[in-house]
């Protein structure tokens, strides 16, 4: 089953949806060692992609090329239309429509809970402070954790940052939700209380693209698994495919020591 | 025996709650850390001894018969503002005033002092009548005085003493003062000893101005402090019949009265809508009242009008509306390649104009260069102001602000004073010496964050410029640095051009600070992680933003021990300016009161004052940064 082939069996659920992020030929280098190498895919509208493969497979670079967190330096990257250049202004624009979730958090110690969260709309989205909060609230009752508003990150457990970290992304009402590795830093009894709140969002219908090695979420909410080695997108399948019948040797061999 | 202990503390420990960690009977606690073995109790009592000695040599020494302390007390107003002449003297107490409101205002809103345990309070109450009355034992006893005031020597020519009774007795009013201090500390731990009365607490506030105004009442109530003699001649030695206390109690009521007023309404500030308005004025009247109060209030300068409605005024003008409109300009969406050449000929021009002035090439008055570098500066900034009106306005009006601040202030400086003085400087002691650490801390401090953003920047021209500004002035003694901007700087100043020398030391002594304090920010900047800048890059702020609400303050917490240690040696080495002529607090006890007449090399009363003195802030300044890391601690735990 080729690329092709799998993209469409993806697409059927979203049929007619837009394309939300285009990767054409996508180069990456650090020096002499080349991080992804021409990498090609495009992620609809409302899809749910999840992106795996061993460590060093470049998967963790590709996420971050998305929003310009790392440089890409050949190919194309357009997100909602808006191509990914050295023009800062349309580096704002993706980011501010583009949501990170980071594997070690990456909240920000000083503020508090709310404040975390409040920051980005405030300053960036112009939005009153009342309104701002009333909206964090909001998601830190989505996220489970509505008591834990006036606390530090740093008084948190990791899951709880984590959900945290979820909220603080999606108070920028992004159209894109970017997810790098959300539970490698977890305890395993903190990973399923995340695993929760990124169900909750796929359902949803926000466009995710998930970084990830827990098999059991992308069987169960993925549209497309991408399997990566060598900074190559080796394999693309809906889940079925991909664990039950994939073609490439490299895509079992991976499966059997993981699974 | 040691198994008996160990029984008792075990049933010592069951009357606490078991997340308290108990406490060790004092018995105990000396057995477990002082006298744990042979050696250790060796150690322990050599350290006492030490200690002990220690202290009556102190004792001996200010309570010697060969001390005059009359020497200080007659000249505290020398000590405090030199020659300051005592018609004026009401300018020093506004200055003083303005400073302590200030402070009053900046407490309310930002402290949230916590509080601390009246057991707490009891130990120290405890402590300090403990070492009173230790002080009253090892003080040597008093060398015996006969009929006519003379000292009373033995035949073989030693001093006479009481003996240790008689001195016991003599001090009966130490004893008093004493035995009060522990009796109040015992009564109070015991009535706050069980298990919940042991928590409760009182707020620091309340405790510091308890403490104050104990102080102040003292004032009233004690006159003490007698001035040794008035002289005639120089009238700024002592009032005439009158003791410290007397002269100065309205004014500190005065000041303790501005300091609460001011607390109380930074209070009710601090839970507001106004709070950010009051926070961001706040902090502008810290950056430029001490220059206005130092060269504006305390000099008085003879401003000759028509030299300001002809020159200066209209000068201000200019630069204020002719620059506010080309920074409009400068600042229009569809201005763009146009706008970055603008402000790279304008930088070049006033950078030039400065060259220009060492060389002497063509005259033109400080304040012009200086406005043309900040209008340069200005335009630079401009492409962040572009767009909406809002901002524009904002960049318009700021740059109409500044100017008009800096004109005002080089008119001030360059205006010769009114006050008469009988020295150069219109300011010495203390006064001098606290103007300078203010106004070089409070101008330091964003220069020098500028220079550490600089240092770290991507930029490499920044980088580059930072860089070679910190290593040049780090690698050049404070003294030369004070004797090239005292000496060296008008000799390059072509003819016509002047600089207050108080200005200039104070411009070379903030430039060098600065770039120790860049330093130490910048230890705070590379402590923070990639994964902070990703996520503020990843919510979509804008590096501005990014530094100010992300990098900084966290930078910035992580630097504050090696911050305080910075502004506690700036203060220290104000002392230097003696150097360039300039009489700061020690050179004032140093050789101005052993000139004297009437206390002739009298110096060591002085110098262990300030001595005194100095402790008394720099110990202030860092238990308070211990506080401050203990709160901002919070984030990180």
């Amino acid at each position: 089953m080729s690329i092709d082939d799998a993209t469409t069996a993806a697409n059927d659920r979203l049929a007619g949806s837009e394309d939300m992020i285009v990767c054409v030929d996508v180069d990456k280098f650090y020096g002499d060692f080349q991080a992804l190498k021409g990498v090609t895919a495009t992620i609809k509208e409302g899809e749910v992609a999840v992106v795996c493969g061993p460590s060093g497979s470049g998967k963790s670079t590709w996420i971050r090329c998305i929003n310009r967190l790392e440089v890409h330096q050949g190919g194309d990257i357009v997100v909602d239309g808006i191509e990914l250049t050295n023009d800062l202004r349309n580096i704002e624009k993706i980011r501010s429509e583009v949501g990170m979730v980071f594997q070690q958090f990456n909240l920000f110690p000083h503020l508090t809970v709310l404040d975390n969260i409040t920051l980005a709309p405030i300053w960036v989205r112009k939005k009153p402070r009342a309104e701002a909060e009333a909206m964090a609230r909001a998601l830190l009752d989505r996220v489970g954790i509505p008591e834990q508003a006036e606390k530090f990150p740093g008084q948190l457990s990791g899951g709880q940052q984590q959900r945290v970290a979820i909220a603080r992304s999606l108070a920028m009402e992004p159209r894109v939700m970017l997810f790098d590795e959300p539970t490698s830093a977890l305890d395993p009894e903190m990973i399923k209380e995340v695993l929760d709140v990124m169900k909750e969002l796929a359902r949803s219908g926000i466009t995710m693209m998930v970084v990830t090695h827990e098999m059991g979420f992308a069987r169960e909410v993925a549209d497309r698994i991408m399997f990566m080695e060598g900074g190559e997108i080796v394999e693309v399948g809906t889940p079925e495919h991909f664990f039950t019948n994939p073609t490439e040797d490299r895509t079992k061999l991976f499966l059997s020591q993981i699974l | 025996m040691s198994d008996v202990n160990q029984v008792s503390a075990d049933a010592e420990e069951e009357q606490f709650s078991p997340h308290e960690t108990p406490s060790l009977p004092v018995g105990q606690w000396l057995r477990k850390n002082l006298f744990s073995n042979w050696a250790n109790g060796i150690l322990t009592l050599l350290g006492v001894l030490a200690a002990l000695a220690a202290l009556r040599g102190v004792l001996n020494f200010v309570f010697s018969e060969n001390r005059q302390w009359d020497a200080v007390r007659t000249n505290l107003r020398a000590l405090m503002t030199l020659s300051y002449p005592e018609s004026q003297y009401i300018r020093v107490w506004v200055a003083l005033g303005f400073i302590v409101g200030l402070a009053g205002l900046s407490a309310g809103i930002w402290a949230n002092w916590g509080g601390v345990s009246v057991r707490r309070i009891s130990t120290w109450l405890m402590g300090t009548g403990a070492l009173l009355a230790l002080c009253v034992i090892v003080r040597e006893p008093s060398v015996i005085l006969g009929s006519d005031g003379k000292v009373i020597r033995s035949i073989d020519g030693s001093l006479r003493r009481e003996s240790f009774m008689d001195a016991m007795v003599d001090r009966s009013t130490w004893w008093i003062a004493a035995v009060l201090l522990l009796a109040v500390g015992a009564a109070l731990w015991s009535r706050f000893s069980d298990p919940v009365r042991r928590r409760v607490e009182v707020s620091v506030t309340s405790v510091v101005f308890v403490g104050l105004g104990l102080a102040v009442l003292s004032l009233w109530i004690a006159p003490y402090g007698h001035y040794a003699f008035i002289s005639e001649t120089k009238s700024y030695i002592a009032e005439s019949g009158r003791t410290v206390a007397f002269s100065t109690k309205m004014p500190w009521t005065v000041m303790l009265i501005l300091l609460s007023c001011f607390f109380f309404v930074g209070r009710f500030f601090q839970s507001g809508r106004y709070l950010g308005f009051v926070k961001g004025a706040s902090n502008l009247l810290w950056l430029i009242s001490p220059l206005t109060l130092f060269w504006v209030v305390l000099r008085d300068p003879a401003l000759d009008y028509g030299h300001v409605i002809s020159t200066d005024l209209p000068m201000g003008l200019a630069f204020g509306l002719l620059g506010g409109a080309l920074l409009w300009g400068l600042t229009r969406a569809s201005i763009g390649e146009a706008g970055r050449i603008t402000a790279t000929a304008l930088l070049v021009f006033a950078i030039f104009n400065w060259v220009a002035a060492f060389f002497g090439w063509y005259p033109m008055l400080q304040k012009a260069r200086i406005s043309f570098l900040l209008l340069a500066l200005a335009a630079l900034l401009a492409p962040n102001f572009m767009g909406e009106v809002a901002k524009r306005r904002q960049l318009v009006l700021g740059w109409v602000g500044v100017t008009a601040l800096v004109h005002y202030l080089a008119t001030m400086i360059n205006t010769p004073s009114t006050v008469e003085l009988q020295s150069t400087e219109f300011l010495g002691g203390l006064g001098l010496t606290l103007f300078v650490a203010l106004i070089v801390v409070l101008l330091s401090f964003p220069l020098g964050v500028l220079l550490a953003l600089g240092r770290t920047s991507k930029f490499p021209i920044f980088r580059m410029l930072s860089t070679s500004y910190i290593e040049v002035i780090r690698g050049v003694p404070l003294i030369s640095v004070l004797i090239f901007f005292s000496v060296m700087v008008p000799l390059f100043l072509p003819d016509g051009m002047e600089l207050a020398e108080l200005a200039a030391v104070l411009t070379g002594y903030t430039l060098f600070s600065a770039a120790y304090l860049a330093e130490n920010v910048r230890g705070g900047l590379q402590s923070i992680t990639k994964g902070q800048y990703e996520a503020a890059d990843a919510i979509g702020l804008t590096p501005a933003q990014r530094t100010g609400f992300i990098v900084l303050p966290q930078a910035l917490t992580v630097s504050i021990p090696q911050l305080v240690g910075q502004v506690i040696s700036t203060f220290k080495e104000t002392s230097l300016l003696a150097i360039i002529g300039l009489f700061d607090f020690l050179r004032v006890a140093n050789s101005v009161i052993p000139a004297q007449s009437e206390f002739m090399g009298v110096k060591r009363e002085g110098i262990l004052l300030v001595a005194m003195i100095y402790f008394f802030f720099n110990f202030t300044i860092s238990k308070y940064s211990q506080r401050l890391e203990r709160r901002v601690g919070l984030g990180e735990r």
